[in-house]
C-alpha cells in the first residue's frame, strides 16, 4: 500500500473523528477507537480471523455473500481476485460487507434519518434496508469505513454495538407504542432501559449464540412478536400496577420454538434484574461449542422448564442491587410524544379508490383521537437516499418528527393530524412511496437471500419481487379475506422473515431434477402473526421457485371459494386438510425437463442457471431416476403423511413417522453406494454415520453437523414417547433432516459430473 | 483549500427512449464480472425502487449503476477505493473509463434497445462530504482543474456548468454541452 493510499485513508476518518469524537457518549467513543485499532491490529497481522471476525460481528459488520473469494457465474465457480488479506476465516478483507446498524424499539428521528441517507450514498449502494427486526442495514460496505460510520452514528445517538454475534442484539418492540389503542401502556421506555441496560453489560458477554428480545403492548395483536423471542414482555396491569407478562425461550430458527411464560406480572422494577439473571444463566449454562443447540431455548429444552425457572430465580436472589433497575421509572415520561399538529377530524371514505384503499391498508388510528399513523410501505424494505430524505422532511413538516422502522420492512410515521392524511399522501406519492398494502398479501416480506447472505439458497427477495408485481397488479381487486394473509419469504430455512409466523411461508431449499439442481422453496401454511406471533405454519412441500407465484393465486382462490364464514386462514388450511391443498397443486408443481424450458433452471431475480449444465451426457430430464430419487420421495411422502397424523390429531403415529421418513431419507442415500441396504434402523444409522458423519459428506457447508444430530436424536427415542409439543418441533427437525439429504443429493450429483466432466476431457 | 480527489463518481446521462429491458443491462454487467481487473463481485438489481438505482455492479476498486437516482436514467461509475494520482489524471482517467465502459454498453449485441448515451450531458460528483462539502469553496477549488478536463473535451464555451444547489446533497456539478457529444467523440477527445 501506497502512502497516498494510507494517507487517504487516515485523512477521511480523521477529518469524522475531530469533528465528532466529543459527541459520542465517552463510552461509545471507547469503543469506536478500540474498533479503529482492531482493524489496524489485523491488518498487522497481530489478531487471528476467528477473534476479529467475532470483534466486527459485535460491531455490526457483517460477512456477505462471495466474501469467501468464489463466485458462481452460470457455469462454473470462478474465484475473485482479493488480495490475499483476511476480516475472518474464509472470510477476504476487501470483500464487501454488510452493516447492520441497530435501531431500538425501531426508534428514528429526521436527522437520524438523513444520516442513513448520507451513509448509504458514501459507503454503501445508495439503498437503506429496513431490516425485519426494527434495524437497517446497509451492504457492500468495505471494512476500513466502519469507524468513520460508526462516529456519525454515535454522534446522533445511535451505536451499531451488538447488533450481531453472541450478544444482546436490538430490542425490538411494537411500532404502535404510546399510540395503539389496545395497548396496556407505552412499552417504549422499558424497551429503551433494557436496551441501555443490557449493552456491554458483563452478564451479557458470554453467549454461545445471540439473544433476542421484544416488547409488546398488547397480547392479542401482532405487537413486538413476543412470542418468537428469547426474552418478551408483554405489557400489562395488576391492582393498578404496571408490570409485564415475562416469556423466554422463543425464536424461529430452522425449528421454532414458542416461548415460554415465565410469570405472568414482573413488576417494572424487576425487569432488569430478571433479564440480568436469565442472561447470566445463559451465559453459565448455554452451549458454547454447539453452534446450533447453543440458543436459550435448547437450554430450557435440556435443563427442563422447572429447572431453569429454579435455577434463574436463584440467581436473581444474590445478584447484587443495581441502582438501574429501577432508576429510569422516574425518566419515562420523557418518552411521551407530543402532537405538532391539531387533532383532525375523523376520516371518510373520498370516492378517489386509489386513495380510499391506500387509506384503509396503510392509516392506523391512533388512541389519540383526531391523529393517525402512517404506514410507509417499501418495497422489499428498501428506500433509496433520496426517499429518506424526502421522508425526514415529511415527519418534521406533518408531525413530531417521530418515525419507527417496522418488522414488516416498512416505517410509521406516527401523530399525523387527519385532516393531514390527503397531503402526506400526495408528499408520499411524489417520491413513489404512495404503495397500499401494508399489512397484506401486497407487502411480501424477504429476507436478503443470495443476492447478499452467504447461508441463502434460493433468491426469497427475486421471488419477493416478483411476488409483489403480480399482486399489485390486481390491488384493490384482491378479494379482502386473501388480501389479509401474509407472505414471507426466507432464503434458507433459518427464518429471518419470519416464514413460520405468516399464513403462506416460504424457505429456499433446491432439489435435484434430472440432474439438476433446480431452485425451490418449501411452503409453510398456517402461521400465525397476530397473538405475538402465536402459531408457526407446517412445511406442506416442496415447490420450484419458479412455481410459486401460480401456487399462491392457486391457494388465494381457494381459500377464498372454500372458506366457510370469518373462517381464518390457518382454520381452512385446518379443515381442509394439507393432503387435499397439495393435490390441487400437483399440476402446477411439476418441474419441465430441462430441455423444454430452462426458465425453472434460473432463480428469480437472476439469469445465471442455477445448476451446472450437464455438458457432457446430455440425457433428457426425469430420465435419470436413481434408488436415491426414490428413497427420497418416499421420505418426502412419509413425512407428508407424518403431518397429516398430527393434523388429525394423532401426535403418537406422527411422532413415528417422521423417525420413519428420517430413516428413508437416509437410507436413500446410502443406496447411491449400498443399493441393497435394508430399513432396519440400527444398520441404516450405523453405515450413515459411517459414510456420511464420520466423512463430512453429509454435512451442511455452513449449519455442519446439525441435521446428522437431529437424526441421532431421533433415533435414540425412535418418535416414541414424546409429548405433543416435542412431536411438533420433531416434525420441524425431520423437516430439516429430509431436505439436507436432498442437498447432500444435489452436492453429490454436482461432483460427480464434475468428475465426468473432467474424466470426458481427459 | 486543496482538496485531494477521492471517491469521485461520474454519471453519464442516456437517451431515456434507449434504456430498454433492466434485465438486459442485469446480464451485460453479469458477464463484466468473470477475470475483470477491477475486482467485481455481484449484481443487483434495485428495480423496485422509485429513482434510485435499478441495476448495481458491485467491485472492490470500481461499482458501475444502471442509475435513475433524480429521475434521469444514466450510468453511474463509482471509484470506491483510494487513487493515488493527481486530480488532474485523476479526472480524466476516470471519465475516461466511465465513456469506455459506456462504448461496451453501446456496442453490446445483448442488448434488444441499443442504449445511446449522451457524452455531453454529465455529472460529477465527489462522494465523500468529509473532504468536499457541496458549497462554493469546493467548487472554487475544483473549477480549474474540472474546466482544465472540460475544455479539452468539449471545447471552451462549449458546456455549461453549475452546482448542485442542495445543502444535503453531495458536491455535485452538472456539466451540459451546447451540442450533442457522441461517446466516441468524448474518447477521441480525451486521447
Amino acid at each position: 500500500m501506497s502512502a497516498k493510499k494510507e494517507l487517504y485513508t487516515s485523512d477521511a476518518a480523521k477529518i469524522w473523528k475531530e469533528r465528532l469524537s466529543d459527541k459520542l457518549p465517552a463510552e461509545w467513543r471507547v469503543n469506536v477507537d478500540e474498533f479503529e485499532s482492531d482493524i489496524a491490529l489485523k491488518k498487522l497481522g497481530k489478531i487471528d480471523h476467528k477473534l476479529f471476525a467475532e470483534t466486527r460481528l459485535r460491531m455490526g459488520a457483517y460477512g456477505q455473500r462471495y466474501d469467501n473469494g468464489h463466485r458462481y457465474d452460470g457455469k462454473e465457480v470462478r474465484p475473485i481476485d482479493f488480495p490475499e488479506a483476511f476480516k475472518g476465516p474464509d472470510t477476504y478483507w476487501d470483500a464487501p460487507g454488510m452493516e447492520r446498524i441497530k435501531l431500538p424499539w425501531g426508534g428514528l428521528n429526521p436527522e437520524q434519518m438523513e444520516l442513513f441517507a448520507d451513509l448509504a450514498e458514501e459507503y454503501s449502494d445508495g439503498i437503506c434496508h429496513v431490516t425485519t427486526r426494527q434495524a437497517i442495514q446497509l451492504h457492500y460496505i468495505h471494512i476500513e469505513n466502519c469507524p468513520s460510520m460508526f462516529r456519525r452514528l454515535g454522534a446522533l445517538n445511535i451505536t451499531t454495538r451488538e447488533a450481531c454475534g453472541n450478544a444482546v442484539r436490538n430490542v425490538s418492540a411494537d411500532p404502535m407504542a404510546g399510540i395503539s389503542p389496545t395497548e396496556a401502556f407505552d412499552v417504549t421506555p422499558y424497551a429503551q432501559a433494557l436496551f441501555e441496560f443490557l449493552l456491554g453489560h458483563p452478564d451479557a458477554q458470554d453467549f454461545g449464540r445471540k439473544f433476542k428480545i421484544a416488547l409488546s403492548g398488547d397480547k392479542a395483536g401482532a405487537s413486538g412478536l413476543v412470542n418468537i423471542h428469547d426474552l418478551g414482555l408483554i405489557a400489562t396491569i395488576k391492582d393498578g400496577k404496571r408490570g409485564f407478562e415475562y416469556y423466554v425461550g422463543g425464536g424461529l430458527g430452522a425449528v421454532p420454538y414458542a416461548a415460554k411464560l415465565y410469570s405472568d406480572f414482573v413488576p417494572e422494577d424487576e425487569i432488569l434484574p430478571l433479564a440480568q439473571a436469565i442472561c447470566r444463566i445463559y451465559g453459565r449454562f448455554g452451549e458454547k461449542k454447539k453452534r446450533h443447540r447453543a440458543r436459550i431455548k435448547f437450554l430450557i429444552a435440556d435443563m427442563g422448564w422447572e429447572k431453569f425457572k429454579e435455577t434463574v430465580a436463584a440467581e436473581r436472589a444474590i445478584l447484587p442491587h443495581d441502582e438501574r433497575w429501577s432508576s429510569y421509572i422516574k425518566d419515562i415520561k420523557k418518552f411521551d410524544e407530543q402532537p405538532a399538529t391539531k387533532p383532525g377530524k375523523p376520516l371518510l371514505a373520498t370516492g378517489d379508490r386509489e386513495y380510499d384503499f391506500w387509506v384503509k391498508t396503510n392509516v392506523k388510528a391512533q388512541k389519540q383521537e383526531g391523529y393517525s399513523a402512517v404506514l410507509i410501505t417499501l418495497p422489499l424494505g428498501d428506500a433509496t437516499s433520496n426517499q429518506m430524505r424526502a421522508l425526514a422532511d415529511i415527519a418534521r413538516k406533518y408531525g413530531p418528527g417521530t418515525v419507527r422502522t417496522v418488522v414488516e420492512q416498512n416505517l410509521i410515521l406516527r401523530w399525523v393530524s387527519n385532516d393531514d392524511v390527503a397531503a402526506v399522501y400526495q408528499e408520499l406519492k411524489k417520491i413513489g412511496l404512495a404503495l397500499p398494502g401494508a399489512e397484506s398479501i401486497l407487502d411480501v416480506t424477504a429476507c436478503p437471500g443470495t443476492d447478499t447472505c452467504k447461508l441463502g439458497v434460493s433468491s426469497s427477495r427475486g421471488l419477493a419481487g416478483e411476488l409483489r408485481k403480480r399482486l399489485y397488479a390486481k390491488g384493490p381487486d384482491i378479494a379482502d379475506a386473501a388480501r389479509a394473509l401474509r407472505i414471507k419469504i426466507s432464503g434458507c430455512f433459518n427464518s429471518c422473515s419470519h416464514h413460520h409466523i405468516a399464513d403462506i411461508g416460504f424457505y429456499g431449499i433446491s432439489r435435484n431434477v434430472g440432474g439438476y439442481v433446480v431452485p425451490h422453496f418449501q411452503l409453510t401454511l398456517g402461521g400465525q402473526f397476530e397473538n405475538n406471533g402465536g402459531a408457526f405454519g407446517i412445511g406442506t412441500g416442496g415447490i420450484p421457485s419458479k412455481a410459486v407465484p401460480a401456487v399462491v393465486e392457486r391457494l388465494t382462490e381457494q381459500f377464498v371459494a372454500n372458506r366457510q364464514e370469518n373462517e381464518k386462514f390457518r382454520e381452512w388450511v385446518e379443515r381442509t386438510g394439507k393432503a387435499t391443498i397439495m393435490q390441487g397443486l400437483q399440476e402446477l408443481i411439476a418441474v419441465p425437463a430441462y430441455d423444454a424450458d430452462k426458465s425453472y433452471y434460473v432463480d428469480w431475480g437472476d439469469v445465471r442457471e442455477y445448476s451446472v449444465k450437464d455438458k457432457g451426457i446430455g440425457e433428457c430430464a426425469g430420465e435419470v431416476v436413481t434408488l436415491t430419487d426414490f428413497g427420497l420421495k418416499a421420505a418426502d411422502r412419509e413425512l407428508f403423511d407424518a403431518q397429516l397424523k398430527f393434523e388429525k390429531g394423532d401426535a403418537a403415529s406422527a411422532g413415528v413417522m417422521a423417525y420413519r421418513a428420517m430413516v428413508l431419507a437416509a437410507q436413500g442415500l446410502l443406496k447411491e453406494k449400498h443399493p441393497y441396504i435394508s430399513e432396519e434402523p440400527e444398520l441404516v444409522m450405523e453405515t450413515f454415520t459411517k459414510d456420511f458423519h464420520d466423512t463430512g459428506l453429509f454435512h451442511d457447508p455452513y449449519a455442519g453437523p446439525k441435521f446428522y444430530q437431529y437424526y441421532q436424536q431421533a433415533h435414540a427415542h425412535k418418535g416414541e414417547g414424546l409429548d405433543k409439543e416435542r412431536i411438533a418441533l420433531f416434525l420441524h427437525e425431520s423437516q430439516l433432516f429430509v431436505e439436507a439429504a436432498h442437498s447432500c443429493y444435489a452436492r453429490m450429483s454436482l461432483t460427480a459430473k464434475k468428475d465426468e466432466t473432467e474424466e470426458a476431457a481427459a | 483549500m486543496a482538496i485531494n480527489l477521492q471517491n469521485i463518481q461520474w454519471k453519464l446521462h442516456l437517451d431515456e427512449a434507449t434504456v430498454g429491458d433492466h434485465h438486459d443491462w442485469f446480464k451485460v454487467f453479469g458477464t463484466w464480472i468473470p477475470g475483470s481487473p477491477e475486482v467485481f463481485v455481484d449484481v443487483a438489481d434495485y428495480s423496485h425502487v422509485t429513482n434510485g438505482p435499478i441495476i448495481f455492479l458491485s467491485g472492490h476498486n470500481e461499482a458501475y449503476t444502471l442509475d435513475n437516482t433524480t429521475g434521469r436514467l444514466g450510468l453511474l461509475y463509482e471509484r470506491r477505493q483510494p487513487v493515488e494520482t493527481e486530480n488532474p489524471e485523476t479526472l480524466k482517467a476516470s471519465l475516461k473509463t466511465t465513456l469506455t465502459h459506456a462504448a461496451w454498453i453501446e456496442a453490446d449485441a445483448t442488448f434488444k434497445v441499443k442504449p445511446k448515451f449522451f457524452a455531453g450531458d454529465v455529472k460529477f460528483i465527489v462522494n465523500n462530504r468529509a473532504i468536499a462539502p457541496n458549497n462554493d469553496e469546493t467548487l472554487a477549488a475544483l473549477k480549474p482543474e474540472l474546466t482544465a478536463l472540460f475544455d479539452a473535451v468539449y471545447g471552451a464555451g462549449n458546456y455549461t456548468l453549475e452546482r448542485e444547489q442542495d445543502a444535503r446533497q453531495r458536491f455535485s456539478v452538472y456539466v451540459k454541452t451546447k451540442a450533442p457529444v457522441s461517446v466516441a467523440e468524448a474518447l477521441a477527445k480525451l486521447g
